[in-house]
């Protein structure tokens, strides 16, 4: 099918032609190279973890699932023979570079071509689910055509894993199996696998994984327990891989994450790395220190998805971020899951949030004030319950205020209470995260009908990029 | 020079972050950061006009329209994109334009 996107080729290219642009400049300002080559990483990791880039590796919607083994020669403290990850593959292009996995921040997403593939340390994956897995060691990762097989290296893991080896396991939305290894090497990559389903400690049933092939293993809440405590115990540096076992569903991981392309516990754990539950997907090279403690307490648990663990998912990330950005001091299992923590580490990925109107109340301050003039106390309020309930405490202080010339205008308001929605759209109205940005030919309008010649166009529609040479549109006013 | 439209999509927003980032921490100058932008609006003129050549229907209902300095601004409900390939549907779009008629002309802020 026409499936290859543009897009990504498109931006790579531009930024290949910006990068060789500015050397020059560069040059001329006597800037090192390497600022030069950390400014392209930078681009290029950011770019990658938009969900703009998630057709970069993916083609199709849905994606095989691989496995990811992990060679023995994972660190020291990963003594396991082989922990086996299902991956969901995306699609094959496998475009990261040797450059970039070599890199500190070294990011690449790469869907599976099927075949086994040998990534080096310093990757980040990002499967085509749009999870991001980051390799701190080298890892194989081959397609698997049965789920089962999974289990068995990641049990294996486990059980044979006497070290920080944790292996986070999230769900990915579109795949059960996405599995989140965060191996920990001097490089500070980390290599996330998410396994939906990964039953840690052997003893964990195949049955459950298997049974959660689309979804995750039932294990009890051990899995959050066990996530949570993988999470908090991050051991620095030395290498490990965090099994996490844990396996969320889909619905875990999503509501965990809010959409950042890390999900489920793993994606706790990613966001750990990130140093924030949501950031996992921008950061992508996030470095993470994992403990290793987390390999005894999975050994002990039994990972399994619920979604009753999601709350618990939520807090345990939001811990450790915090921890883990500490990282170079093992944390015991003990799971520390605040609310505070969560609060503090939550982050917000809406620009759009209004939350922090309070402090910057002369935006909102006008945008009411606006309203204000024609709203009464009364009204105000049920334009605060539709608006905001932020927008509550400007809105009262400068009720008051605007009393005195609002009772002229009391009596409009039931006659603009209709423009009052539409103003209230207008401010709104261009917030929106659907952009395209082009160039026009002709615009042309006969009465109300309008017809759009647009040419050169980049779009973004919830966040990914489409790009076009020609756009005709017909609308209506 | 190229207009400076581009910058506010994902590769120009994920590149003016990056250049922050090196500012911040001292490795570049604003300048050159600026200069970088500049070459980046270049880049992405030329790659687009020359790259890409697919096209786009779409039918939709304008909510509102806005038209100042030759930019025009549309704010479109239930918007339908038809592509060859796929189509996407989109309750709100904002859509902003700049003059492409003479491509001479440059929108510089």
């Amino acid at each position: 099918m026409a499936c290859v996107n543009p897009v990504p080729k498109l931006y790579r290219s531009v930024i290949e032609d910006v990068i060789e642009g500015v050397r020059d400049l560069f040059a001329e300002e006597g800037v090192e190279e390497q600022v030069l080559k950390d400014l392209k990483q930078l681009w290029e990791t950011k770019v990658l973890q938009s969900k703009a880039t998630e057709d970069f590796f993916r083609n199709s919607i849905h994606s095989p699932v691989f496995t990811l083994q992990l060679p023995n020669s994972l660190h020291q403290t990963l003594q396991s023979s082989t922990a086996s990850l299902v991956i969901p593959a995306g699609r094959p292009l496998p475009s990261f570079t040797t450059a970039e996995l070599n890199t500190s921040n070294s990011s690449a997403s790469f869907t599976f071509p099927g075949y086994p593939i040998h990534v080096p340390a310093g990757v980040t994956l990002q499967t085509a689910s749009g999870h991001l897995y980051k390799v701190n060691v080298p890892i194989m990762v081959t397609q698997t055509s049965g789920r089962a097989s999974i289990l068995h290296p990641i049990q294996q893991v486990f059980q044979q894993l006497g070290q920080p080896s944790v292996i986070q396991s999230s769900v990915p939305q579109l795949n059960p199996c996405s599995l989140h290894a965060t191996a920990e090497k001097p490089k500070r990559m980390e290599t996330v696998l998410q396994q939906p389903t990964i039953l840690h400690s052997g003893t964990v049933d195949r049955k459950h994984l298997e049974n959660a092939t689309s979804d995750i293993l039932a294990p009890p809440g051990n899995e959050r327990e066990i996530m949570s405590e993988a999470l908090l115990s991050q051991p620095e540096s030395s290498q490990y891989i965090r099994l996490p076992g844990v396996v969320f569903p889909p619905q875990v991981s999503q509501t965990h994450l809010h959409g950042e392309p890390v999900l489920g516990v793993a994606g706790s754990m990613t966001q750990n790395l990130n140093g924030g539950p949501l950031s996992t997907g921008r950061q992508g090279a996030q470095h993470q220190h994992m403990s290793d403690i987390q390999l005894r307490v999975l050994k002990n648990r039994m990972f399994g998805c619920g979604s009753v663990k999601q709350p618990r998912n939520t807090e345990e990330p939001s811990s450790l971020p915090v921890s883990e950005k500490d990282s170079n001091s093992q944390m015991d299992l003990s799971i520390q899951v605040t609310d505070d923590d969560i609060n503090e580490i939550i982050q917000i990925d809406g620009t759009g949030d209004t939350s922090s109107n309070d402090e910057i109340g002369s935006t909102r301050d006008v945008e009411e004030n606006e309203f204000l003039g024609i709203i009464d106390a009364g009204d105000l309020k049920v334009l605060e319950e539709e608006a905001d309930s932020i927008s509550n405490e400007d809105s009262t202080a400068n009720s008051s205020d605007n009393e005195d010339p609002q009772i002229d205008v009391v009596e409009e308001d039931p006659l603009n209470s209709g423009d009052d929605v539409s103003e209230q759209d207008v401010p709104d109205l261009f917030d929106t995260d659907n952009v395209i940005v082009c160039q026009y030919d002709k615009i042309h309008r006969s009465k109300n009908k309008w017809k759009f010649y647009l040419k050169d166009g980049v779009m973004c529609f919830g966040g990914r990029d489409y790009v076009f040479a020609k756009a005709i549109g017909d609308a209506e006013w | 020079m190229a207009y400076q439209l581009y910058r506010n999509t994902t590769l120009g927003n994920s590149l003016q972050e990056s250049l922050d980032e090196l500012i911040q921490s001292q490795q570049i100058t604003p300048q050159l950061a600026l200069q970088v932008l500049l070459q980046f609006d270049k880049a992405i003129n030329s790659a687009l006009a020359q790259r890409v050549r697919n096209r786009v229907n779409f039918r939709f209902s304008l909510n509102t329209y806005r038209f100042c300095d030759n930019v025009w601004t549309f704010v479109l409900n239930d918007v339908e994109f038809r592509e060859v390939t796929e189509l996407i549907k989109v309750d709100k779009v904002k859509i902003v334009a700049c003059d492409g008629k003479n491509t001479g002309s440059n929108t510089t802020e």
